[in-house]
């Protein structure tokens, strides 16, 4: 991969753990981890594993409702 | 430059920029387009990265979930599916 | 990338995520345990870039499809423990 889309996922992780450490929303630190998925699967992709790539971006939504239930129990 | 290449560095610079606004954004409804809009860049630079058959099905994977994951964030967060 | 160093960029990230989590884990901002519930997936985006800069695929494999269901577990214990 060259230089420019490595730095820009690299930041979009870090981004994304700033924002969830620092968010006091459940549902903005939800998003903020969402954009963590983003800047990681590129990674992923880039290394040759397609069938590992396939398998988390089928299963990290799945780990984001199981949280979602949590959120909607704590906001009622 | 070849064309991917360019085609590249447009998704990626799209990328960078809505993640940016996605942090600085303070209300949490307003977060929720730029999050796609995010989401839109990589599932298209994943494609561009790897010259591959397979990646054409990963990008599709990405994209199908990131979707949902954003839709079904947006839905909890209107109020739900109960609504009596 | 055996040879030469040892600090890949998924290195370093996965480094800086797993310390930035396990801190984040420990003193949580609102504590309460959703919090802490949704605090404790970064460190395991660490530990799954850490695993990717050392080539592991099976272990990728097993950790990505195992974290959910230990999410669900997670979330369920929250729900008979704040429950009616």
């Amino acid at each position: 991969m060259n230089l420019l889309p490595m730095l820009v996922f690299g930041l979009l992780v870090v981004l994304g753990t700033g924002g969830t450490i620092l968010e006091r929303d459940p549902f903005a630190k939800l998003i903020s981890l969402s954009l963590i998925a983003a800047g990681v699967i590129p990674f992923v992709v880039d290394r040759g594993y397609l069938d590992v790539a396939i398998a988390l971006a089928l299963i990290v939504p799945l780990s984001t409702f199981f949280l979602l239930m949590a959120c909607r129990r704590d906001r009622t | 430059m070849t064309p991917e290449e360019a085609a590249l560095t447009v998704c990626v610079v799209v990328a960078a920029y809505a993640g940016i606004r996605v942090l600085l954004e303070r209300n949490t409804v307003k977060k929720l387009p730029f999050l796609n809009v995010c989401s839109f860049a990589v599932a298209g630079s994943i494609v561009l990265i790897l010259p591959h058959p397979l990646t054409i099905i990963a990008a599709a994977a990405y994209f199908i979930g990131t979707t949902l994951e954003s839709n079904a964030i947006a839905s909890t967060y209107a109020g739900g599916i109960r609504e009596e | 990338m055996q040879e030469g160093s040892h600090l890949t960029p998924e290195f370093l990230l996965g480094g800086f995520l797993i310390l930035a989590g396990t801190v984040a884990v420990v003193f949580p901002r609102p504590k309460t345990y959703l919090v802490r519930i949704i605090n404790l997936e970064l460190p395991a985006w660490g530990l799954l870039l850490l695993m990717l800069a050392y080539n592991e695929t099976l272990a990728l494999l097993t950790f990505g499809g195992v974290s959910a269901i230990s999410v669900y577990i997670l979330v369920r214990v929250l729900q008979k423990t704040e429950g009616p």
